[in-house]
């Protein structure tokens, strides 16, 4: 597997002037990572070198990044599934239209915060309890949950 | 507007020398690799796809159907020759499979038409394509 | 049994489930749905009854089920295995729900 080289672009203003110093390479993918407070996009690009990584972050509320579309044409679907999928505005991009949802949605599918509605209307099948489980008492103001999953009170 | 559906290619079950059976494969997804693997293996035969009305046509929808593909998907079974069967091909094209979450996919074949036979699988061995395809048409040819 | 490298299908070994549910918490696809009641056991000689977890129901769908191993890599007692049958196909959508009897006769 070959090697990628990461780089971070800490400030999102400098986006798309660092990538113009790789517009000779081959893009392969952009994409996004919901780390909560922040959104991290990162783009992929194989050089004759190889592999390397960009990466920056934006705040996860209104989240907004220049569109690399004139420096990489290739990322133009890859910001469009994007802007979809996590909310995220690519500013200037030249044709902003949803790629792959056809219908509204109330909240960007691939958020963590966004809640899948096929994962709430189908009740969790591991939320069902024999009855001899002893649960801890979470601490005051800790949410009820199992593992981390949200799991109904009293299920039989 | 899609433009009608034409079959170019069948699919013809090396293994059946009585029955006659025309299978039209939909490679959505990654089943499609399986339909593959099974003319590889020569357990189908690819041939131009003719109008026979004696041999029994199986469409087969191998893959997710994602709701971009799911008119392309109707435009297949109901424009053109219509199949005798239709057959959902693994976990996707039966139920949505693992992506049954997902906004952009439509759970199941069987949503958007008639569905006649079901592979459970993810995806199913070639050989159980050729086996569920042969059972469902000895079932549409017997009268 | 478990040496053919084939995975067609999961089979249960009911008899050594103990309704753990993990099987079910750790499948991604929410596919697999296990029904268990308590009953309190009576021992001779033991201060008090003990607690036994009584299986009512375990089924997969292999509609969902996308074969993954993850339930047979994580139940506690080895209840799920790996069956070399693949021949499930079914007319009907519903008939993809194997209960526990058909899962412990693959």
């Amino acid at each position: 597997m070959s090697p990628i080289d990461v780089v971070d672009v800490p400030d999102p203003g400098q986006w798309t002037s660092t990538l113009a110093g790789s517009a000779d390479d081959a893009c392969e993918l952009l994409t996004a990572i919901d780390h909560g407070a922040e959104l991290e996009i990162l783009v992929v690009l194989r050089g004759r070198e190889g592999l390397r990584m960009l990466r920056t972050r934006v705040p996860a509320k209104d989240p907004c990044l220049d569109s690399a579309v004139a420096v990489l044409p290739a990322v133009a679907w890859h910001e469009r599934e994007v802007a979809e999928m996590f909310g995220v505005t690519f500013a200037g991009h030249p044709d902003p239209r949803p790629l792959l949802l056809r219908e509204h949605v109330e909240a960007p599918p691939l958020r963590r915060s966004t809640p899948l509605p096929e994962r709430i209307a189908r009740p969790w099948p591991g939320a069902r309890d024999a009855g001899a489980r002893r649960r801890p008492t979470p601490p005051p103001g800790v949410r009820n949950s199992w593992q981390g999953r949200d799991v109904d009170e009293g299920a039989p | 507007m899609l433009a009608p559906f034409r079959a170019r290619s069948a699919l013809r079950l090396a293994a059946d020398p009585g029955l006659g059976i025309d299978v039209i494969a939909l490679g959505l997804a990654c089943c499609a690799v399986e339909v593959d693997a099974a003319v590889a293996a020569g357990l189908l035969r690819p041939e131009e796809a003719g109008d026979d009305p004696a041999r029994v046509r199986i469409l087969v929808v191998a893959g997710t159907v994602t709701t971009p593909l799911a008119p392309v998907l109707e435009a297949a079974v109901h424009q053109g020759p219509v199949p005798d069967a239709v057959l959902a091909f693994g976990a996707c094209a039966s139920t949505g499979g693992p992506y049954w979450d997902s906004p952009t996919v439509v759970n199941g074949a069987d949503l958007v038409v008639a569905v006649d036979e079901y592979v459970p699988g993810c995806p199913p061995r070639p050989e159980a394509l050729c086996r569920a395809v042969a059972e469902l048409a000895s079932r549409v040819a017997a009268p | 049994m478990t040496t053919s490298p084939r995975r067609g299908v999961l089979r249960l070994i009911p008899s050594a489930c103990t309704s753990c549910m993990i099987c079910a918490q750790e499948c991604p696809a929410w596919c697999i749905t296990i029904d268990a009641h308590t009953e309190q056991v009576s021992e001779p000689g033991a201060r008090r009854p003990r607690s036994v977890s009584v299986l009512d129901a375990f089924s997969i769908d292999f509609g969902l089920c996308m074969y993954c191993g993850i339930c047979v890599d994580v139940c506690p007692f080895d209840a799920l295995e790996w069956s070399p049958e693949d021949d499930h196909a079914a007319e009907r959508r519903d008939a993809l729900v194997h209960d526990v009897d058909r899962l412990a006769a693959h």
